[in-house]
């Protein structure tokens, strides 16, 4: 959680991810935002998102992004 | 459409609506799929076979696709996980194979109806200094209602059955229902399978404030369109038709008017058929949402043309971001980049085709290409300064959320709006460039000050009705902000009160529309698209 935490800061400083749950909903992570993201992960956790995973619910905190590495690693 | 022809649509809907209440509830999608029939036959005639073509060919790579899900879940069954990794591969690349014919024959059919004039005059310039001057004559088809939404609507339908998020319809009037839902055929939204067939098949009933909403959304529809849009549509078209004749301050008092005549045109417009559709118990996808309370470019394309914004978004930029090439990319950028550069240039590059493709969707015309490709710049460039911007105001103290910033960045975001506007309807690239020189080097500002710039359609009485409606929607908009369902509050108001809004729309429609003799018939802008 912590190294995601880390890359999170690095693609949208300022938040604090550890409260926020409307990442997405609110505006904070945008489209272009979600692909730094994603790419980001993608390297770290060698594993492969699809833009069926794209959705708002998968990104809207922390944690749910977390749950969306921990069940693609599977 | 004008005015006339929304009273007739208006007609036909009720018409409609009528027929559809006193069918069976479940034989009512039949209706909506009959009335489309004719509502398409009506506007496009023959050219109908193209729209069925369309659907022939969405309904069976549909069909084909699931059938291929449904055996490789047969066959994964008695398989070790190395079997089913390359059974899996196998039905993945058949499934491509079909999504690639479907997605490359609907779009055949757009690119040579809506195309073949741009490329054959591409091509006629570019043999032109080879000797080839009259060989090639630009090429121009009539364009079947609605093609560049249905298209999408049908592309987005087939790769979301090849992505497994739902099974494909197994009834193909009801997917043809799905393609042509009347309301949608205008103007759009771009509408999803799985957010409207369900409404679409459900058969609903009568009620007192479905009909009250309906109606204050039909006439808040048509008062934008006929009140607003229709006045400043005057002036606008003759100074961007005859920019030379005019100052700096005209100029920029035409943009402005155009910028207002397509809002309230798209959004009039959009504002009907929602109305239309949510009489039939069908919410159409939300298509703006106060896109000129926006604090960054970015923000406004998430509030203006949501559906298209989202098309492109979901089918375009997620997949070629996501796709192989992209993922190297990005990996070799990250290995010869800093983080900085590593994290701008691919998704800067993704962002290009999502906008070179938007552009080109608006019409076929280099000018449209060039407006696609004039946000992209924008957005980039935000993407590139974002870091300094942000390290400036936290050296500064500066309070990015504070009142003023926000003002600031909200009058920044209308002005690069409007700019992107002129663009939009200028009649030629170098007509843009001379009219934004013309606004910068603030020519003839005494324009304002004598009152030319009323002697040309637009007039006095005009510009108090286009500010009053505007006042209006800015009233509504700041409720809409604060999550206040306006035709909610209305449809469940005391009596005198729904039915006294609902007056005051007829009565400012018939009053202050611009319609009769007097007046030009307007053509809906995103109609042509």
């Amino acid at each position: 959680m912590e190294k995601l935490l880390e890359i999170l800061e690095e693609v949208k400083p300022g938040v604090d991810f550890e409260k926020e749950t409307e990442l997405v909903d609110s505006g904070i992570l945008d489209s272009m935002s979600i692909i730094r993201l994603v790419t980001a992960i993608s390297d770290e956790y060698d594993i492969e998102i699809t833009p069926l995973d794209l959705v708002p619910e998968n990104f809207n905190s922390a944690k749910a992004i977390y749950d969306l590495i921990q069940k693609l690693s599977d | 459409m004008n005015f006339y022809s929304y009273l007739q649509l208006l007609s036909f809907a009720l018409v409609a609506y009528v027929i559809y209440l006193i069918t069976p509830k479940k034989f009512r999608w039949i209706i909506l799929l009959t009335v489309s029939t004719a509502f398409y036959l009506w506007n496009s005639g023959i050219l109908t076979v193209f729209l069925l073509a369309s659907a022939l060919c969405t309904f069976f790579a549909g069909k084909v696709l699931s059938r291929f899900q449904e055996r490789f879940n047969e066959e994964k069954k008695e398989l070790a996980k190395e079997e089913k990794k390359k059974l899996k591969a196998y039905y993945t690349k058949q499934k491509k194979l079909v999504v690639l014919i479907a997605v490359l024959l609907d779009l055949g059919m757009i690119l040579v109806l809506k195309y073949t004039g741009f490329f054959t005059d591409c091509l006629g310039a570019l043999l032109r200094p080879f000797g080839f001057n009259s060989e090639i004559q630009p090429l121009s088809f009539a364009l079947p209602l609605g093609i560049s939404y249905y298209t999408l609507q049908s592309i987005g339908y087939i790769v979301d059955t090849y992505r497994g998020k739902y099974k494909a319809e197994t009834n193909f009037a009801k997917l043809t229902l799905f393609l042509s839902f009347f309301p949608q055929m205008t103007e759009g939204p771009i509408g999803r399978y799985d957010h409207l067939m369900p409404q679409l098949t459900a058969g609903h009933g009568y009620s007192d404030e479905r009909f009250i909403k309906a109606a204050t959304l039909v006439l808040w529809g048509l008062c934008k369109k006929t009140v607003i849009s229709d006045r400043a549509s005057y002036m606008a078209s003759t100074v961007f038709n005859n920019y030379y004749n005019f100052g700096g301050t005209s100029v920029l008092i035409a943009v402005l008017l155009y910028t207002v005549q397509l809002y309230t045109d798209f959004s009039g417009c959009i504002d009907i058929m929602t109305g239309i559709a949510y009489l039939f118990g069908v919410e159409l996808s939300p298509n703006f949402r106060q896109p000129f309370f926006s604090k960054s470019v970015g923000e406004f394309w998430r509030r203006w043309h949501i559906s298209l914004g989202t098309w492109f978004k979901e089918y375009v930029f997620y997949p070629v971001s996501l796709s192989k090439p992209f993922m190297s990319l990005s990996k070799l950028c990250t290995a010869k980049m800093n983080k900085y550069w590593a994290s701008i240039v691919p998704t800067g590059c993704a962002l290009m085709v999502v906008w070179l493709g938007t552009g080109f969707w608006h019409g076929a015309d280099i000018k449209y290409v060039v407006y696609g490709l004039y946000y992209f710049l924008i957005m980039l460039l935000g993407m590139f300064f974002e870091p300094l911007f942000a390290k400036i105001s936290a050296k500064l103290k500066i309070d990015r959320k504070s009142h003023i910033c926000t003002g600031f960045a909200i009058f920044r975001t209308i002005v690069l709006v409007c700019i992107g506007m002129m663009l939009f309807r200028a009649n030629t690239i170098t007509d843009f460039g001379a009219m934004l020189y013309r606004i910068a080097a603030c020519q003839d500002l005494n324009e304002i000050t004598s009152g030319y710039f009323l002697t040309f359609g637009t007039d006095w009485q005009d510009m108090i009705v286009i500010n009053s409606g505007l006042v209006l929607m800015l009233i509504v908009g700041i409720l809409k902000e604060k999550g206040k369902d306006v035709t909610g509050i209305i449809a469940n108001s005391k009596i005198y009160i729904k039915w006294s809004v609902l007056m005051g729309l007829i009565l400012a429609v018939i009053i202050l529309g611009a319609y009769g003799a007097d007046y030009k018939s307007v053509d809906n802008i995103y109609a042509q698209f």
